[in-house]
């Protein structure tokens, strides 16, 4: 495993986000990090170098790496995320329609039609990199991203689908949009999806999305 | 007890400790964006480092004491006064009820701050009541000040005091902050690489709370400025297909899908939040060895006047 150290930083490669989930949750358990945050093919740990010294920090994780990393549980709950296709809540789905050259239902069945596991949750409170998107759905990011992106917005690039939880600036290509709070603060649990979850998309109608 | 916002500046938050432990579902640090700063203004009326207090953003606002109640300034300088009477920074100061302050725009530096003794409420809301826009959390309402906005205080009498002359921070419009090689510094091509740490930057018009743009030489990379995202941290700076380099600071996402080309080191990341468009900056390269020394160097210099400085930078 390739470790690099940046000044309070401790970067960890690995090969796939389950297995960079699953070493995150490991390192977690050493509390003597100020943050533990996994990327698709990578671990970041942040230590607080004001208490400990950079051959500290880096003994500590080659401790916690001595036995092993073990594999998440499996998660056996499907989540439902109900998505509004197209029109103003997907703006992007015609064109991007017709580049695959498919039809707006094709695209629909295609992409309700798969399980997904929840990749990575971050860059925004909730925003959520969704995998196993099917190969006929492959579109890159958008070369201008747009200044403001709507709550709730589902977008795909680069082989995922991506979940705004929050308003923001955005270069996905957005396809729908869902009700479902993907972040609340003020909830029991702030964040309902996590990473590891799998996920399955809805279509619903406008109306639906309004009720 | 209230201070009334008259009128409300550029971007005035109100700002307290990071948040920490939650970058993995994607929340940001916030927090003040020069913590040095926002600790000195309360070291002066007798509050906790990370009481809940005013950052103003390059214009600064104008308030109300609705009572009478201790105040102190840091930060950025600009012309500030209390009912047209010119306030001195770096000590405390008293206003009585009715009183006028008004802080105009900022001359050197980004960010002033406001303490009042007692501290402002706020909403504790992920382990800070720090103001995060983006997400609209904690402060007021999760956002920038209004005009009218009423801000809650509940004011203690504190004793007079001054910062010490040597733990005044200078305010500039040229910066050297001292960085790393960071995990993505390899893909930089040709002289990319020295370019990055011995060029002249100046700061872009995109420069806020989330970061800062440089601009300059096009640094020319490897990857074409796409990677699978990876964590990214305050004070890391990315590569983006344009090759111009972009400093990340206290609101920046948690995960970047752009190569980390440098790493400002902790001990100079409190800078970030002074810097402005137009001004120059340098990127001195350190190795891992000296980056922590320099803290402790810095730490240990602070601890004299701020002793929760570990905490606070």
């Amino acid at each position: 495993m390739l470790i690099q150290i940046v000044d309070d930083l401790v970067s960890l490669s690995v090969d796939s986000p389950p297995e960079a989930q699953a070493l995150a949750t490991h390192l977690r358990e050493d509390e003597a990090w100020l943050e533990v945050v996994a990327g698709i093919d990578s671990v970041v740990v942040r230590f607080d170098a004001a208490v400990i010294d950079t051959r500290m920090a880096r003994r500590r994780i080659d401790d916690l790496l001595a036995g092993g990393i073990p594999p998440l549980p499996s998660q056996e709950g499907l989540l439902e995320i109900p998505v509004v296709y197209g029109g103003e809540y997907g703006p992007d789905l015609d064109e991007v329609c017709r580049e695959l050259g498919l039809s707006i239902d094709e695209f629909v069945a295609l992409h309700t039609g798969a399980d997904y596991r929840v990749d990575l949750v971050g860059f925004t409170p909730g925003f959520a990199f969704v995998g196993g998107l099917d190969q006929r759905l492959r579109v890159p990011r958008r070369k201008e991203p747009r200044q403001r992106v709507e709550a709730g917005s589902i977008g795909i690039a680069d082989g995922r689908t991506g979940m705004y939880a929050l308003a923001s600036p955005g270069g996905w290509t957005l396809i729908g949009r869902t009700p479902y709070k993907l972040f609340d603060a003020n909830a029991a649990d702030p964040f309902p999806v996590r990473a590891g979850m799998r996920i399955r998309f809805t279509a619903i109608s406008a109306d639906d999305f309004n009720a | 007890m209230s201070i009334t916002v008259l009128k409300p500046g550029l971007q005035t938050t109100i700002q307290s400790r990071p948040r920490i432990g939650l970058r993995h579902l994607g929340v940001p640090a916030s927090g003040a964006a020069d913590p040095l700063s926002l600790a000195l203004a309360n070291r002066l009326v007798g509050n906790a480092w990370d009481t809940p207090a005013l950052e103003a953003t390059l214009l600064g606002p104008t308030l109300r004491f609705d009572v009478s109640c201790a105040f102190a300034i840091t930060g950025a300088h600009a012309s500030v006064s209390l009912n047209g009477v010119p306030v001195t920074y770096h000590e405390t100061c008293f206003a009585e009820a009715g009183d006028e302050l008004s802080t105009g725009a900022m001359e050197t530096g980004t960010r002033l701050y406001v303490a009042v003794a007692g501290g402002l409420a706020a909403e504790n809301v992920l382990g800070s009541p720090s103001t995060c826009l983006l997400a609209e959390l904690g402060g007021l309402e999760g956002r920038a000040l209004e005009g009218g906005d009423a801000l809650r205080v509940s004011p203690v009498s504190v004793a007079k005091l001054e910062t010490p002359d040597e733990f005044r921070p200078p305010m500039s419009s040229s910066w050297a902050l001292r960085a790393c090689e960071s995990f993505e510094t390899h893909q930089l091509l040709d002289d990319s690489r020295d370019r990055l740490f011995e060029s002249n930057w100046t700061v872009g018009r995109r420069a806020d709370r989330m970061g800062l743009q440089l601009g300059g030489p096009t640094l020319q990379i490897s990857s074409n400025g796409r990677m699978p995202s990876a964590a990214v941290f305050p004070g890391t700076v990315q590569c983006p297909e344009s090759g111009s380099p972009y400093v990340l600071s206290v609101d920046a996402g948690t995960v970047g899908g752009y190569p980390r080309v440098a790493q400002v080191i902790r001990a100079d990341r409190h800078l970030l939040g002074q810097l402005r468009p137009g001004d120059h900056v340098r990127l001195l390269l350190r190795d891992q060895q000296a980056a922590v020394e320099e803290l402790r160097a810095k730490l240990d210099y602070w601890r004299a006047w701020l002793e929760d400085i570990e905490q606070i930078i």
